[in-house]
Parts: structure tokens; C-alpha cells; sequence
């Protein structure tokens, strides 16, 4: 009752939140935008569950203590709650909480597995084999391994994305100590063949890392069906937190790893330092939240997918999904649209939060690597865009993007002289375009 | 297991199932106003034909946890809740 009262009482005091009309607006770094974009960016981020602040905030607020102090209740409170967040996490992957290692992130996560596992069994493994599609950290941290004298063997995907499970086996070495694919790819969404390429691994012995950032929570991911030595995985992917992330370390058999972090020897000595108490029981809801969800945002989302990729292509031609449709998460769709400039499409897509797959936006003119792992071509790969669907977009929202987009599209496809010879019926490809 | 918990009648359920709407109401988050509404409504729909007391027992306690999730939340939200709303709410 006194809640009640004072609820009311807050909301009396602060001041109206719901305005009828704005003129006002946002303006920022030059833009002017009427409101909040539309977020369909959910593969950079996914927005905070609330069920899952109201399990962080007791530990912002009173139960503060950190997790290794012995000595007091503070400690011992804040102890008890990772580890029943060890236990959620590690239930969501099918794996025993003991093999759970708490990090600040899937990228320390993937440098632990990569740098961690090569250094520590550095005599006689001198081979990492990893997919060319892989995420920046995966790849950075090979391309530092081969500056210490490593070999790296990057695996070319096919056109649609998958990796060839031959060319995997033929790249298998006596001395490989590593095999690092990732589950599901946050560019494209597809999803590589897990269960055969740990079975691969299995045969050969060779340990089996995997990027799960973008597949916990999403699809079913069980860590001995598919045999993996290694999970990385990330808070702030499944409607976490950010600045928290897990690494899964398989017990039988036992896969060790040079720490990154030495400290005080937390987390089994893998990653020493405080674990931050109130990320990981954000993470630990998470992962409770999405098991108990999974069934039901995954319907969803394929609902809204749909409704998303048949509202463009109904109105629209000229659309390609880079990826393959079948293996593929439907909350990833990457599309790419012919005759249109990526800049400018993004230049008129401000009420809409997506990315690119081009690296337009930074500072170099290169189209994204894995776009051109694919095998995409320079210009569709300059026009790829990345709508990502989540647990709280909207059938509106779907249908708001595809009127934006499919507006946006037209008025530049109206403008470009290109689309116009190919209306025309003339192949672009093939003119000889005169020099002055 | 002692006495069992009675299952909650269908006026409490009803009761239950309203104040998870108005609370979802007061969600100053766009998105998060229509997920709870959503869901609310999907979870009690999914929830109709269980038959067995023990577990319409725990789906009614679980309801009312979240409940109180909810309304908690609502509140923080409204703390919170950025000057500019989202585009939705502003042109429909």
C-alpha cells in the first residue's frame, strides 16, 4: 500500500513525460531527426529487458559487497548471486556451471580461447585454422599469433556464407591446436554447421572454439551436441548488460589456456579480477529470460522477418539477401539493394537504427570483409544493409521501416542514371565507357 | 509437500491479467509498453488450457512475481524516460 502511494506520489512530482506533439526534436552531429529512431540494430546491441535491470539494481543499490570477500555477509551475498548466475548461464548451453568463466565480454572471451589456448600448448601445436568470416577480435587475435611465429589457415566461405566441411578436413594439420568458427555471424546471420564441424574436430582431436555471441538465446545451443571445447558468449547480445560476457571451458576433456588477466586468481585463475556482481546477475537473468523465452520470440521474429523481407520485395526489385536463406537466423536479414548508393540509402534512413555491411561510415572506402568473403560484388556490397529484429520490434515498427526504406530506395533509384539504362534493357556491365 | 496451494479463481485470474495491462500502460518505452501488453496477452491466452491446480497455481504465483517486476519497472522507466520519444509515438 505505502508503494502505491508512493508511486503515485513520484509520478505526480515529476513532470509530464508524454508530450502530444513535439516540434522539438533531436538535433546531433548535424542531423535533425522529430524522435527516437526505430532500433532495428539488435545484432550491435539489444536493449536492456527490464525484468533483467530489476534483477541488477538490489546489487547497485544495498548488495554492493564484492564477490571474494569472505569474511562478511556483503561477500557472501554478492558471492551467492554469481554463482546462481553461473548456473543460469550455464544451463542455457547445457553445460555445468563449473565450467563457466565470467569476462568482461565475448571479445576477452575470444582472446582468451584463441591467444590463451595456442600459447599455452605452444611445444608441439603451431596451427590455428579460423573461417574468413569470423569477427574482428577472432581475427586480429590470429593475425597476432601469426607475428609470433603461428600459422593461420583462414577458410573461404561460399556464396552462401557456409564454410565447406572438406575443405575443413583437408586444412586439419598434425599440429593444429585450434578450429574457431563462429555459430552464428553478425553480418549476415547465418548460422554454419556446428554439429558437423565438431564432429570433424572430435575425429581429429583438435579443440573446437566457437563465437556463440549471436546465437545464445536465439537458437538452441548445446555445447555437447556440438562438441565444443570453447564458448564465447555475450551479455549485451541476449538483453543483458553490456560489459559482460562468459567463456565456456569444457572440464572432460580438460582445455587449458594461458590466463590474459593475471591477478588475485578469480575465476579459476583464468580471468583474474572482481567480477562485476551486478553485470553478472544481469547476465545470469538474461540467459533465465531467454530459455524461457526462446520458443516464442523465435516464432516471432521469423513472423516479422517475413513480413519485413515481403513488404521490400512486393514493392521493390532488385533485392538481394546476402547469405543463405535456409541457415540462417531469421533476426539477421542483410540486404542488399541494386543501383542504389549505400551512403545516401543510410542518409535518408535516419528514423531508422540499422547498419551497414560497408565500411562506408568509417573512415576507409572498403566494403566489409565478410561481404566480400561471399564473393558480393563491390557496388551490391556498398548498398548492403542490416536489419536486425528483436524481441521488442513491432509490427508497426516492420512496417514503418519498409515504407522508409522502400521510399528512400525509389527516390534514388529515380535520380540514378544507371537504373535508367537498365530499364532501358542496357547491361551496364558491358558498356565502354569513353574517356575524355 | 504439505497443503497444497488452492488455485487462484477465475476472478483473480481476470484481476491478475488487468493490472498487468495497466501496468503495461505505463511503460513510457514505446517498445516496451507493446511487448508487455503482447505478452501479457499471449502468455494468459497459452496459459488457458493448463487443467492441472499445481501448475495454474504456479503460473498464477509467477504471474503475480512479474507483476510486481512490472510495476517496479514502469516506475524506473518513467524516471528515466528520455524528453524525446520515440518516432512512433510521435507520427501515429
Amino acid at each position: 500500500m505505502a508503494s502505491k502511494i508512493m508511486a503515485s506520489t513520484v509520478r505526480r512530482t515529476l513532470p509530464h513525460i508524454r508530450p502530444l506533439s513535439t516540434a522539438a526534436g533531436i538535433s546531433i552531429k548535424g542531423v535533425k531527426i522529430s524522435g527516437r529512431p526505430l532500433y532495428l540494430d539488435m545484432q550491435a546491441t539489444s536493449p536492456v529487458d527490464p525484468r533483467v535491470l530489476d534483477a541488477m539494481l538490489p546489487y547497485f543499490i544495498s548488495q554492493y559487497g564484492n564477490p571474494h570477500s569472505r569474511t562478511h555477509l556483503y561477500g557472501w551475498e554478492s558471492d551467492q548471486a554469481v554463482e546462481a548466475a553461473r548456473a543460469q548461464v550455464a544451463s542455457l548451453i547445457h553445460a555445468s556451471p563449473k565450467e563457466i568463466i565470467f569476462t568482461s565480454g565475448a571479445t576477452e572471451s575470444n582472446n582468451i580461447s584463441v591467444k590463451g589456448v595456442m600459447r599455452f600448448y605452444n611445444e608441439n601445436k603451431k596451427h590455428v585454422i579460423t573461417t574468413q568470416t569470423e569477427h574482428k577480435c577472432v581475427l586480429d587475435s590470429c593475425r597476432h599469433l601469426q607475428q609470433q611465429g603461428f600459422d593461420v589457415t583462414y577458410l573461404p566461405v561460399k556464396p552462401d556464407g557456409l564454410i565447406d566441411l572438406n575443405e575443413l578436413r583437408n586444412s586439419i594439420r598434425s599440429d593444429t591446436g585450434l578450429v574457431s568458427v563462429m555459430a552464428v555471424n553478425n553480418e549476415i546471420g547465418v548460422i554454419q554447421p556446428m554439429e558437423e564441424i565438431g564432429r570433424i574436430c572430435m575425429e581429429f582431436g583438435v579443440p573446437f572454439h566457437t563465437d556463440a555471441a549471436q546465437a545464445l538465446g536465439k537458437i538452441r545451443v548445446d555445447v555437447n551436441k556440438w562438441n565444443v571445447s570453447l564458448m564465447s558468449l555475450s551479455g549485451h547480445k541476449v538483453y543483458g548488460p553490456k560489459g559482460v560476457g562468459a567463456l565456456y571451458m569444457r572440464r572432460r576433456p580438460r582445455i587449458r589456456v594461458e590466463p590474459q588477466m593475471n591477478g588475485g586468481g578469480q575465476e579459476r585463475g583464468v580471468r583474474s579480477g572482481t567480477v562485476a556482481t551486478p553485470l553478472v546477475v544481469g547476465m545470469g537473468a538474461a540467459c533465465e529470460i531467454a530459455m524461457k523465452e526462446m520458443e516464442y520470440d523465435a516464432k516471432r521474429v521469423v513472423k516479422l522477418k517475413d513480413r519485413l523481407l515481403n513488404g521490400i520485395r512486393t514493392r521493390l526489385d532488385g533485392v538481394m539477401v546476402n547469405g543463405s536463406m535456409e541457415r540462417r537466423y531469421a533476426g539477421n536479414l542483410n540486404l542488399s539493394f541494386a543501383y542504389v548508393e549505400g551512403e545516401s540509402l543510410l542518409m535518408g534512413l535516419k528514423e531508422v537504427a540499422v547498419s551497414t555491411g560497408s565500411a562506408c561510415t568509417s573512415a576507409s572506402l572498403e566494403p566489409s570483409y565478410v561481404l566480400r568473403a561471399l564473393g558480393v560484388d563491390d557496388d551490391m556490397a556498398h548498398t548492403s544493409v542490416r536489419f536486425g529484429i528483436g524481441r521488442f520490434t513491432t509490427e508497426e515498427e516492420v512496417d514503418k521501416v519498409v515504407e522508409l526504406t522502400v521510399n528512400q530506395v525509389k527516390k534514388l533509384r529515380e535520380m540514378s542514371p544507371l537504373y535508367e539504362m537498365v530499364k532501358e534493357g542496357i547491361d551496364y556491365k558491358s558498356v565502354q565507357w569513353a574517356q575524355h | 509437500m504439505a497443503t497444497a496451494v488452492p488455485p487462484p479463481s477465475r476472478k483473480q485470474i481476470l484481476t491478475l491479467f488487468r493490472s498487468f495491462l495497466r501496468s503495461s500502460r505505463q511503460f513510457s518505452d514505446y517498445n516496451i509498453r507493446e511487448y508487455t501488453k503482447r505478452r501479457t496477452i499471449d502468455a494468459f491466452h497459452h496459459n488457458k488450457t493448463l487443467t492441472n491446480p499445481s501448475s495454474v497455481a504456479a503460473a498464477f504465483a509467477d504471474g503475480n512475481n512479474q507483476l510486481q517486476v512490472a510495476k517496479r519497472q514502469a516506475l524506473v522507466y518513467h524516471m528515466y524516460s528520455p524528453e524525446v520519444k520515440s518516432i512512433m509515438e510521435i507520427k501515429c
